[in-house]
């Protein structure tokens, strides 16, 4: 037995595998967003189809759940369902927000024609919302709180248990 | 149906090679004719069937067979067909699968070709090649199951990801690259086996250097294509970007490389053994790590498949190994006893020593950059990711040296040069790096490390060809033989492999100097144009005629079309496109590439608009870049070419018995040498 070479050997695996270990669970699609715990960005968007102005400051004293999203986006389609379903269910304690990124207005019309709509959509030409979010793809959903405060942020198709479980969060009680 | 039989093939192929990996330890620990022949036909058995569960795979895929998970997941029916084959490795359970096909194709090999020769060894390095089998057949059965049957099938599926469709290199590098790694499971069975008998004799070091070397040349070629890939598909100009999964098969590249190096000495000297066993199955582990990265969905990256639950699997066979590894290299490296030493002073030996050093520090440069970002998470649970500049900078300087030492090292005899055969050596050869440094300034290279890389590839490419060339003027000296025969004769007759390693040399310096070009000697310019309008790069004129929208069965294909100009005369239409493949959500560029001879313009489609006529087009003239792949094909017939076996009488187990130290049962090794297979 060569201890010299079974220390080295052990010092430089053990360590390694632990590292793996603590990394499996990691999901490198998830970057942090530096806006969870900051006021949102507030943003002034027209609504698709009816052209009325939208001011999210002016939406403080309830929830709010901004959802990036685009037509092109093919998990949109599937999470559209759930967020329609629970924008019905909660009513207007809950304020429910589409920004759509990079599309045309046609296309959105046409979408929430055949998918029907419950909420506003808001039309995100240029992309400025989007890039004051950090959002880097479609779906992006950030939660909001009463006070205005992004409290929780999204990637990916919203389930309605993620979406609950977010919005207790953005209620206060979580 | 054809689930049901690929399910049993590979549940029958997983029992065969536990069982084989049991019965070929056995045979090892109590050495028998029976055993080794048993453990054989183990290997054969395994290789067979999970052949066979390819073959079922391949006729799914063929036939659209909606009915086979993996089918229904990788398939379409709207596919090229070369796309439906490469679609075997384009996903996760198809790429295990496809796996486990090569390295039966290995064991096979590696089974059947040592079939009579060392009998003490190899029922060891069975048991372990089975071993490795059994794993990966364990994977395809439970984890990565690609045979599950689907029981309301759908009459078409989506296709394999896009980015593995837009280029034929994709149905080229996967199978390289598993060739390299897969292969490498080979040399780590025989080096095991050297470790588990303590004897690592002459004799068998042949074996162990011929089956680094073949996955080496394929592990080569496939970085090469891997960058190909990236260059012509990815539209960012760039073939190499430090990402983790490139890293990943750079590092088994690097150990295997040093490991050729250090059995040369072995070979000639009779030491490094220990090392050099360390080198090969620090090569095997990295494949295994690098697969875990590949696999876990620990890193994002265009080569990551998605999350899935392989990784923890993957994770507990690479702690075993490792483990199992080190202990078995503390328990057993002092029996590999040295049969002569290496002394200081000027000589190849020493330079041997100095790259297998830079070599190691290199591998560890390249793990702690890759690996940093986790450790950083763990501990500090912050984000943050190691950029190219950390890489530059650390690969830069240790890439010099070995360019310089693979210089100085042909240079000195082995033994000890004396300061008149030093001077004699490596004097004269400064010329050629003045010159190559000279032209290079002369072509307007100002960077300072392209110039140094310039002048130290010439350095060493003079005395690569000065070392081709003088056993052919000996010969044609002493002989009065003519060019072209003293040139068959002194080298491709007898010293094949050392002109095969000369060609690798030359090519790696065409290599490392083109790398250093093209990374520093580019222009680049991004403009945005509408129709008939004109831009200039490096003394093209692009005109921009159009955008034409095509309509293909999986792909919607917008494409700029260009008119390249150069002093007013048309060269070429090039067609760079943006592509927008059925059930994705964002398009892909195809970039066009024009090569020549010193230079590569590269047109990038950055966004298009077919209605009003609009492109954004990034262009780049990218030196040398032509060279880059060339070259890596002259290291890849090299390694082939040392591969081929000389006609010189073969070292028999006599050299190695008489070469070792320590006692043999030969009553068992004797009747193994007459058994034969």
């Amino acid at each position: 037995m060569n201890r010299r070479v079974l220390l080295v050997g052990l010092a430089i695996t053990i360590p390694a595998i632990i590292l793996f270990v603590v990394s499996l669970g990691r999901d490198p699609h998830k970057v942090r967003s530096p806006l969870v715990g900051r006021v949102a960005p507030d943003f002034t968007l027209l609504e698709a189809g009816s052209g009325a102005v939208v001011r999210l400051s002016s939406l403080r004293g309830k929830p709010v759940v901004l959802n990036f999203w685009a037509t092109w986006c093919v998990p949109c389609f599937a999470e559209h369902g759930v967020l329609t379903e629970a924008s019905r269910q909660l009513g207007p304690n809950v304020q429910f927000l589409g920004v759509v990124y990079d599309d045309k207005e046609e296309k959105i019309l046409q979408f929430l024609k055949e998918n029907g709509s419950a909420y506003p959509t808001l039309n995100d030409g240029g992309g400025k919302t989007a890039i004051a979010y950090g959002v880097y793809g479609v779906p992006e959903t950030f939660f909001i709180d009463p006070s205005g405060k992004i409290v929780a942020k999204y990637e990916g198709p919203l389930t309605p248990q993620l979406l609950d479980s977010n919005l207790q969060k953005a209620a206060g009680r979580s | 149906m054809t689930a049901t039989l690929g399910r049993f093939l590979v549940d029958l192929s997983l029992l065969v090679a536990t069982s084989g990996a049991m019965v070929g330890f056995a045979a090892g620990f109590r050495p028998s004719a029976s055993g080794a022949r048993l453990a054989r036909r183990f290997a054969y058995a395994f290789s067979a069937l999970m052949t066979a569960a390819n073959l079922v795979m391949f006729y799914a895929l063929l036939t659209h067979d909606f009915s086979v998970s993996y089918v229904a997941q990788v398939g379409s029916r709207s596919l090229p067909t070369w796309v439906t084959i490469a679609s075997l490795w384009s996903s996760l359970e198809g790429s295990i699968l496809f796996w486990g096909l090569v390295m039966s194709i290995y064991i096979f090999v590696a089974t059947f070709a040592t079939r009579r020769d060392h009998p003490e060894y190899m029922p060891f390095a069975i048991g372990v090649w089975l071993a490795c089998a059994a794993f990966f057949a364990f994977l395809i059965a439970g984890p990565a199951q690609p045979f599950l049957t689907i029981a309301s099938p759908l009459a078409d599926g989506p296709g394999p990801n896009p980015l593995l469709q837009n280029h034929i290199l994709m149905a080229v590098h996967p199978p390289f690259l598993y060739l390299g790694f897969v292969g490498m499971t080979i040399p780590f069975g025989l080096a095991c086996a050297a470790l588990l008998t303590g004897r690592l004799g002459h004799a068998f070091l042949r074996p162990l250097r011929t089956w680094l070397l073949l996955p080496w040349t394929f592990l080569t070629v496939a970085i090469m294509l891997g960058g190909w890939w990236s260059y012509e598909v990815l539209g960012w100009g760039g073939y190499w970007a430090w990402d983790p999964v490139e890293n990943a098969s750079f590092l088994p590249w690097l150990t295997a490389t040093a490991a050729l190096h250090s059995a040369i000495v072995m070979e000639r000297k009779g030491t490094l053994k220990g090392w050099t066993v360390t080198l090969v199955l620090s090569t095997f582990l990295l494949t295994i790590f690098g697969t875990f990265l590949t696999r876990s969905g620990v890193f994002n990256s265009v080569h990551s498949f998605t999350q899935s639950s392989i990784g923890p699997t993957i994770l507990v066979f690479l702690a075993i190994a490792l483990v199992f590894s080190v202990v078995l290299l503390a328990t057993r490296i002092d029996r590999l006893t040295a049969e002569g030493e290496i002394t200081a002073g000027a000589s190849r030996e020493t330079v041997f020593l100095a790259n297998n050093l830079l070599f190691v520090v290199f591998t560890f440069t390249v793990l702690i950059g890759t690996v940093f970002p986790l450790v950083v998470e763990a501990t500090k649970g912050t984000q943050m990711s190691v950029g190219r500049p950390y890489f530059d900078k650390m690969a830069v300087p240790i890439g010099l040296a070995l360019l310089f030492l693979m210089g100085v090292g042909p240079a000195l005899p082995w033994g000890r040069a004396t300061g008149e055969q030093m001077r004699r050596s490596l004097l004269p050869p400064a010329i050629g790096g003045a010159l190559a440094a000279a032209i290079g300034w002369a072509t307007g290279v100002r960077h300072g490390w392209t110039l140094l890389t310039l002048a130290f590839g010439g350095y060493t490419l003079w005395i690569t060809v000065r070392e081709i060339w003088l056993p052919v003027r000996q010969r044609m000296r002493a002989r009065g033989e003519g060019v072209g025969e003293a040139i068959v004769a002194s080298q491709i007759h007898r010293g094949r492999r050392r002109l095969a390693a000369y060609i690798v040399h030359a090519a790696a310096v065409i290599v490392i100097v083109s790398i250093a070009v093209s990374s520093t000697m580019g222009k680049v310019s991004e403009v945005r144009l509408n129709q008939g309008q004109t831009t200039k790069i490096g003394g093209y004129e692009l005109k921009f005629i159009g955008a034409e929208e095509r309509n293909e069965p999986h792909r919607i294909s917008t494409a700029a079309r260009f008119e390249v100009r150069r002093e007013g005369k048309l060269v070429r239409v090039m067609e760079p496109a943006m592509n927008l493949y059925q059930g994705q959500r964002e398009p892909i560029g195809t970039p066009d590439v024009m090569t020549t001879l010193t230079h590569d313009l590269y047109l990038s489609v950055m966004s298009i608009d077919a209605a009003a006529q609009v492109v954004g087009l990034h262009s780049m003239v990218n030196p040398m870049v032509g060279w880059i792949w060339i070259a890596v094909g002259f290291m890849g017939l090299g390694g082939l070419m040392a591969l081929i076996p000389s006609r010189r009488r073969p070292v028999t187990d006599r050299d190695d018995l008489m070469t070792e130290l320590r006692p043999i049962e030969s009553a068992p090794v004797t009747s193994l040498v007459e058994e034969g297979g």
